[in-house]
């Protein structure tokens, strides 16, 4: 009995305080992933990375908009989202006191707007990317007017920009150019 | 929820104290949440000074606690135990697969969510949720600790524009850098490692670039962080000449 004691007295108290004191999480937690709507580019490579599909991006054409969603309630916490994400703008926090009484208060959404093809006037992708990767192709034009072609030519549809390119080569007219270099 | 069985509730959650008897109910789980339940139940988060105890039968319940995203084997056991239980009682549906069938959701034999069989009155999602996590949920279902999280929308605002992370860095540089170190050490580490790096190759007074990465490799403690350091000055130097 009091070797029992002695061991007691030694060891002290085991039990966690929470819920009456901040929990003790430990580093490298995965907890809540954390959306910062300000830094997403709605390029959807979190929604593909997903595993349990809780990540989701919506195409509304007619409303001109994308709809980014996250579903706690389907969130497995594995991180891909967050290695996948090129802005950093999702991020997993230490937060895990997730319990709600109502299911829809598991998902949060971000709407974004959509952008439009400068040539066919449809909508093609999200604004914001289209000005991003506009942006980042800029950056490596040597003079201002290279730099505006590039940009406007970021804001035009997969398919035009094929179109465009093939009416491109058929004015420099190649048959010409090969009988001369010949 | 009719206003009769929200009265019984409130009589319930007023009148059960510390004398919570909860049973569990697995629908086709992988029985990770299972071992967070009864890791809750050990000496170091000990939901007993709360009054929880794991019951048996659930004849003996006031808590049904279901696990598991309901496959079809299972769904007929789990309606039965929630007849058995003796009203008024509380359904929680714990992780990610109870609440909405998580990474299951689009299995062939599975109905996905413990609410498409039984009305459920407290969501705790997690892949499994951590016993704090369970802790939390039960006093949420006790009605001892508010909920937290709200659902919200946010609607993209005028010129609205994605800053670059790092914009002293060229962008060709920072590509070549990251995928340096994801290659060495996998994306989560790997982007840890480019982003000290950068940080370095940012800092104010560009003369002092080489100091300043020879000083990042000297300090790290981590040999192999201090590799992948001298990894990316490679590179870094490569881009240069």
């Amino acid at each position: 009995m009091l070797k029992f004691l002695k061991e007691v007295l030694r060891v002290g108290e085991a039990t966690q305080k929470y819920p009456f004191a901040p929990a003790e999480i430990c580093e490298g937690f995965r907890g809540r992933p954390e959306h910062d709507p300000i830094r997403c580019i709605a390029c959807a490579a979190c929604t593909s990375a997903c595993p349990a599909n809780a990540l989701s991006m919506k195409t509304d054409a007619d409303a001109g908009t994308r709809t980014w969603a996250i579903n706690y309630g389907q969130c497995v916490f594995c991180g891909r989202c967050e290695e996948s994400c090129p802005t950093g703008a999702i991020s997993l926090t230490k937060d895990f006191e997730l319990a709600v009484a109502r299911k829809d208060d598991l998902i949060k959404r971000a709407v974004f707007k959509l952008a439009y093809c400068r040539s066919c006037g449809a909508p093609f992708a999200a604004a914001k990317e289209v000005e991003y990767v506009g942006r980042i192709l800029a950056s490596y034009a040597t003079s201002p007017e290279e730099a505006e072609r590039i940009r406007a030519n970021a804001e035009v549809c997969p398919e035009c920009k094929r179109k465009l390119d093939v009416e491109q080569i058929a004015r420099s007219n190649p048959v010409q150019q090969m009988e001369t270099a010949r | 929820m009719s206003n009769e069985v929200a009265a019984l509730k409130g009589r319930l959650l007023k009148s059960i104290g510390r004398s919570i008897y909860v049973y569990r109910v697995d629908c086709g789980g992988c029985n990770g949440c299972e071992i967070e339940i009864f890791a809750a139940i050990t000496p170091i988060f000990d939901v007993e000074r709360f009054g929880i105890k794991v019951v048996p039968s659930p004849r003996h319940a006031d808590i049904l606690l279901y696990t598991g995203a309901v496959t079809r084997a299972m769904r007929m056991p789990a309606i039965r135990s929630y007849e058995a239980a003796p009203d008024p009682k509380i359904v929680v549906s714990y992780g990610a697969c109870g609440c909405t069938g998580g990474i299951f959701h689009d299995l062939y034999c599975v109905w996905g969510g413990t609410d498409k069989i039984v009305p459920v009155d407290v969501y705790i999602p997690g892949c499994p949720p951590t016993p704090q996590a369970t802790i939390y949920g039960f006093a949420m279902a006790l009605g001892l600790l508010e909920q937290k999280l709200k659902e919200t929308t946010h609607v993209e605002g005028e010129d609205e524009s994605v800053p670059l992370i790092h914009p002293g860095v060229p962008y060709g540089l920072r590509v070549a850098l990251e995928r340096r170190a994801r290659r060495m050490a996998g994306y989560l580490q790997g982007r840890a490692c480019a982003e000290a790096f950068m940080g370095a190759l940012e800092a104010p007074e560009p003369a002092q670039v080489d100091m300043r990465i020879t000083q990042l490799i000297a300090k790290e403690e981590d040999p192999r962080r201090a590799e992948i350091f001298t990894q990316l000055k490679l590179v870094f130097t490569g881009m240069l000449a």
